[in-house]
């Protein structure tokens, strides 16, 4: 028994350790690499000297690393979000939009794009499209809330999500009908997400509040493990079902609305990341799986913006479609290799 | 049964349902450290909603539920987890979790905020592992068990919670019979051993009457009724419980037997000491009617033949046969289609049975027999030429079948 439970936290040593290697690795690789090449030894003096006037200091500072830190950093808290709707809804098919979240937020962001509502708020218009993503995310968020603390089944609880969805795109549809041409591409690209143009403010932002959040999450590991058993198991075993329903909505409903917000929606992350970290560290204990999948996420996501930015520059693909298009197949094949699901 | 203080649950005036609607109500139960408690019901009678509430996994719809003399809603969520567990029919699946890790996820209401296990809290989750003789599986993956091994585990992850009552909901569903018994069995020990109160909803009426202490039988639309298991599973009221057709259950064996309807002639079995048990059960489930006669009314061939619904002439055991019985049994062999003769030993109590054979003989009834032709010869004489003899049940059945006429002498 000891030497089983050794061999286990080794392999979530090993796994922790080799992740965290790869996340520093994916992060210089992010800021080094680009289609403006920098040599190396200039690079790092810049970075050493935090020159942030000159071009390619401008470059570094205020694109590269920002981005990179965005991807990492949404990543993880994208993985982390679906891991808590996956336990919750004890559905492995679960990943963070399921509550209509992404679908909230694009439809925000369908109205100040697609009409001419903008053209009389010149003096936010920079920051607009985030405002409304950020009002849409945390508006279907709220409508979800406020459903959960009357429903008390899960599955209901689900479908509303998927409901809400569907009357945000069903608006949404009609917004891009009546659109022009140019709009409707940029919204299109919109939808399929990016992590270009973080702003210092919203890496602080993402860096600070979503912390807070994911710490908060791994605080809840313990509650989280009894939710695997089911809500009457876990009732049964002290947990208060109705508090703990409320923040786990609403840390995943945070997390997944704060990047959505920022980064428009991004395909993928939160629904596959869970479950290559299950494959990775062999357990669905939270404890372990909550900075576990985290970690991968960063990975993941550094690794597929990285793929966006390289493979057709200096054209910029949408990460949503890279995150897809390699991500699929590996969850795919990891499935069918080990055959594990939940 | 008057609930004594000391009782781990005690109700009081208890009425369970959803919402407004009364499933079950005017319960006043108790359940005593140490002794197994099964409830039994129908279908949709409302075991699974008492059970749900005992656990406050359910609002009573009215009256009182005191945990250990205590309010069961006075108490925090941790400290009834500390007391009171429970084993539900939902199947877990917790994902990628070793057995040992499973059974950790009891220890939640001792651990601390993140969870962490205690070199106690190890020590319990493998005690609880060996009290449901599940120790070896310890480090087998959950997604791999048998729903035996499963339900043994899921016991474990309950015992985990170190409670002082248990509650299980159909512990035995989807088991195979050594799982059952095993599962039966190591509740029961539980109860003896470690004094816990085990209340389990159970279906095999059979099973309960052997394991349970109490028994508690609900069904709709009638009061519940409680008390010591002995008591309560009388026959009628079991086969009132279930509204039983075509079945019946033996309070003094815990059997249950079917009486299926006949569709073929009247058998008449003169049997004893056992004999004829088989033999009754054999011949029922083919369609014939029986009768069975003259049997004593401590032998085994007397409870198999009422259980499953026979004529049954009956002799009082402290008697040989003879008397009234005798004459009613002749009757009865006389106006029967065939007679079998199961071949028991004869001896000076039931010696007298020899003359409703050969009664039937000089009747000119066709008369199977399993014993041996010497045997026959000894007993019954010349007569004996006539007789059919068989050597084996399955050879009779064969012999009977080709001489039943199905559907002329059905009721």
């Amino acid at each position: 028994m000891e030497n089983f439970a050794q061999i286990s936290k080794q392999r979530w040593t090993s796994g922790f350790i080799g992740l965290s290697a790869a996340l520093m690795a994916v992060l210089c690789a992010n800021i080094f690499l680009g289609s403006v090449k920098i040599d190396f030894s200039q690079a790092l003096h810049i970075i050493m000297s935090g020159d942030d006037a000159s071009t390619l200091g401008t470059i570094l500072w205020k694109i590269r690393i920002p981005r990179a830190l965005a991807s990492a950093m949404g990543g993880a808290y994208l993985a982390i979000a679906g891991l808590l709707l996956q336990v919750y809804f004890r559905n492995p098919v679960v990943g963070p939009y399921i509550l209509g979240i992404s679908s909230g937020a694009t439809l925000m962001v369908s109205v100040v794009m697609l009409t001419s509502l903008q053209l009389g708020l010149t003096q936010i218009a920079p920051y607009l499209t985030t405002l409304a993503a950020f009002a849409g995310a945390y508006g279907a968020m709220m409508l979800v809330l406020a459903a959960a603390a009357k429903i008390r089944q899960g599955v209901t609880l689900l479908i509303l999500g998927l409901m809400i969805g569907y009357l945000c795109h069903a608006v949404t549809s009609i917004l891009v009908a009546f659109a022009e041409k140019e709009q409707v591409k940029g919204f299109v690209l919109w939808q399929l997400g990016s992590f270009s143009g973080f702003h210092q403010s919203e890496i602080y932002i993402l860096f600070f509040g979503g912390g807070a959040v994911a710490f908060g999450v791994y605080l809840l590991s313990k509650p989280l493990n009894a939710f695997l058993l089911g809500e009457e198991y876990a009732a049964s075993m002290g947990v208060n079902i109705r508090l703990f329903r409320i923040l786990i909505l609403l840390a995943a409903c945070a997390l997944a609305g704060m990047v959505t917000g920022m980064a428009g929606p991004v395909a993928f992350i939160g629904l596959a990341v869970p479950h290559m970290a299950r494959l990775v560290f062999r357990t669905s204990d939270n404890n372990v799986l909550a900075p576990g999948a985290a970690l991968l996420g960063a990975v993941v996501t550094g690794v597929c913006d990285l793929l966006a930015r390289l493979l057709f520059s200096p054209v910029e693909l949408p990460i949503s479609a890279i995150t897809a298009f390699f991500g699929a197949p590996i969850v795919i094949g990891l499935l069918l290799r080990r055959r594990v699901v939940s | 049964m008057n609930g004594k203080p000391d009782a781990a649950i005690f109700t009081q005036d208890l009425c369970v349902g959803y919402g407004n609607k009364e499933v079950l109500y005017g319960l006043d139960l108790s359940f005593p450290p140490g002794t197994f408690t099964a409830l039994l019901g129908p279908n949709g009678a409302g075991k699974t909603t008492l059970l749900r509430t005992l656990a406050r996994l359910l609002p009573p719809v009215r009256g009182k539920i005191l945990l250990q003399g205590k309010n069961l809603y006075d108490y925090s969520a941790s400290a009834l987890a500390k007391r009171l567990s429970v084993v539900l029919t939902e199947k877990v699946n917790p994902g990628v979790f070793s057995v040992f890790e499973f059974v950790s996820l009891g220890r939640h209401p001792h651990t601390g905020f993140m969870g962490r296990l205690s070199g106690r809290d190890l020590d319990v989750v493998r005690e609880c592992l060996e009290w449901v003789k599940a120790a070896d599986l310890a480090h087998r993956q959950m997604g791999e068990l048998s729903d035996g091994e499963r339900q043994k585990v899921s016991i474990a992850r309950a015992l985990a919670q170190e409670p002082e009552i248990i509650l299980l909901d159909e512990p035995t569903m989807h088991l195979d019979l050594k799982h059952r018994m095993e599962v039966m069995g190591i509740l029961r020990q539980l109860c003896r051993e470690k004094g816990l109160a085990v209340a389990a909803s159970l279906h095999d009426v059979d099973v309960a009457a052997r394991v349970s202490d109490m028994a508690v039988c609900v069904a709709k639309g009638r009061e519940a009724r409680s008390g010591p298991t002995e008591q309560v599973l009388s026959e009628n009221r079991v086969a009132e419980l279930y509204e039983f057709e075509g079945a019946s259950y033996d309070a003094s064996l815990c059997t249950l037997e079917m009486r299926p309807k006949a569709s073929r002639e009247k058998v008449f079995v003169n049997s004893g000491m056992g004999s004829g048990a088989g033999l009754f059960r054999l011949l029922s489930k083919h369609g014939f009617s029986l009768a069975a006669g003259v049997v004593h009314a401590n032998d085994l061939d007397c409870f198999v033949a009422s259980a499953i619904g026979a004529d049954c002439f009956i002799q009082s055991p402290q008697e040989p046969v003879g008397g009234d019985s005798l004459d009613n049994a002749l009757k009865s062999a006389l106006q029967a289609d065939l007679i079998v003769d199961a071949g028991y030993e004869i001896g000076p109590a039931n010696q007298n049975n020899i003359r409703l054979i050969q009664a039937a003989l000089s009747a000119h009834k066709s008369v199977f027999s399993l014993r041996s032709k010497e045997d026959a010869q000894t007993i019954y004489g010349k007569d004996s030429s006539s007789m059919i003899l068989c050597n084996s049940s399955t050879e009779l059945l064969e012999k009977l079948l080709a001489a039943s006429r199905p559907g002329l002498h059905g009721e």
